[in-house]
């Protein structure tokens, strides 16, 4: 079984704005990937970012520059 | 992680137990819960349409509502919210009812006609994952409806409340038509039907149950985790129609069901393009209705008005196929559909 480890997680009021943070992070060769948001941090259906805490201060400045509808930001062990 | 699949199993099971209870309890052939037929029911009882055989104030949708409304009270998940595109859900909600009378059944009730060997259902299944797929390309384009506001807290309790006055109607007074034959005169007992609806509601909001969601999660993301309720709800049906000799592995003699290949495919895809879109299959729709989302409320509406349209117009299929008016109006949602998606694409800046 995979270890669990502490994430980085940014949820989005949108799809939209989950796509788009991915195709940004791959552009920019930002680790992380997407995933379902994990059932501790809400009900919706929704999608979020998961990348390694370290790469939290630049993602953070994506947001800021970006648009991208983000809901909210989270350290979580998944 | 490996706790949170537990629970997914676990309520898949309980879902699926419902399902088996509702079944045996005299709910129509391969419906043991399905909320597009359920829905279209509703909409037959308040007179929304008078097919004589599909009207009866279903107590299961109302207690899927209710159960998702309660559960996510108790574990504060409740939120009003309101303002993503409430025309074009309403619509979404619409054509969806289009092509899941096209098909006979919403993704719920395919996974039961699939688990009862019918193999239209397996058919079907190829134009659901088709349209998800699709839907999930405009994703990746940029499609979306925009995001939602929190509203006023009133405005997240409007649809439960509605429907618990309509249960209460339909128990206490002879408001509502009810069929004396066909589907809409099978059912369990009242009190069966709404306790069954309100534990699936809990199981299905709990899980995160979306027949698109998990699809859309594999095709996107690679992730197969919300597939495992759905997963588990076969194989309890399956099971059970196994053991209790309902299992028939064949195209014709289905109950409820036509062997019309093109047209329960493109039924489908609309459904599945149409739960992309609205980011929910129709008991989705239910479940983030009950939790407050004013515009799943809205998609509801339009579900049960599409219910009433489809066979007023003569669009719903029966047992003997479609319908000439039902194969251009499922044509026409696929267009719909695809004007929807392509002018909500949102050019990003990055």
């Amino acid at each position: 079984m995979r270890k669990k480890e502490l994430r980085f997680l940014v949820t989005f009021h949108t799809t939209a704005g989950a796509m788009a943070m991915e195709k940004i992070c791959k552009s920019s060769r930002i680790p992380g990937r997407l995933i379902p948001v994990p059932r501790e941090i809400s009900a919706g259906c929704g999608i979020a970012w998961s990348a390694p805490p370290d790469a939290r201060e630049v993602i953070d400045k994506i947001i800021e520059t970006q648009q991208l509808e983000v809901d909210g930001t989270y350290e979580l062990v998944i | 992680m490996l706790k949170g699949k537990c629970n997914l199993v676990v309520f898949g099971i309980l879902a699926g137990i419902v399902a088996v209870i509702l079944a045996v309890m005299g709910n129509p052939g391969n419906m043991a819960i399905c909320v597009a037929c359920f829905v279209r029911d509703i909409a037959g009882a308040a007179y929304l349409h008078t097919a004589p055989v599909v009207q009866y104030m279903r107590p299961e949708i109302i207690g899927i509502v209710v159960g998702a409304f309660i559960i996510s009270l108790i574990t504060k998940e409740h939120r009003s919210t309101a303002g993503s595109s409430p025309m074009i859900r309403f619509v979404l909600g619409f054509v969806t009812m289009i092509g899941a009378l096209m098909f006979l059944g919403c993704p719920l009730r395919m996974i039961i006609r699939m688990s009862a060997g019918d193999v239209n259902a397996y058919i079907a299944l190829i134009g659901f994952a088709g349209g998800i797929a699709t839907g999930a390309f405009f994703l990746k384009k940029g499609f979306s409806l925009g995001r939602a506001y929190d509203s006023k807290p009133a405005d997240g309790v409007v649809l439960p409340v509605i429907l618990v006055i309509l249960f209460l109607l339909s128990i206490t007074t002879t408001l509502f038509a009810a069929s004396t034959e066909g589907p809409g005169s099978m059912h369990a007992p009242i009190l069966v039907s709404l306790i069954g609806g309100i534990v699936f509601g809990i199981a299905a909001q709990r899980s995160r149950m979306c027949f698109a969601g998990g699809i859309r999660d594999t095709i996107l993301m690679k992730d197969a985790t919300l597939l495992i309720p759905i997963g588990v709800l076969f194989v309890v049906m399956l099971i059970y129609n196994i053991v209790g000799g309902n299992f028939h592995f064949s195209m014709a003699g289905q109950p409820i069901a036509h062997t019309e290949v093109l047209w329960n495919i493109l039924g489908m895809y609309i459904v599945g393009l149409a739960a992309c879109l609205a980011g929910g299959c129709p008991l989705r729709q239910l479940i983030l209705a009950g939790s407050g989302s004013a515009d799943s409320a809205i998609s509801v509406v339009g579900m049960l008005l599409g219910a009433g349209f489809a066979h007023n117009f003569k669009l719903a299929s029966s047992a003997d196929g479609s319908t000439p008016a039902g194969r251009i109006a499922v044509v026409a949602s696929i267009v719909i559909l695809f004007i929807i998606a392509l002018v909500n694409i949102r050019r990003n800046k990055a």
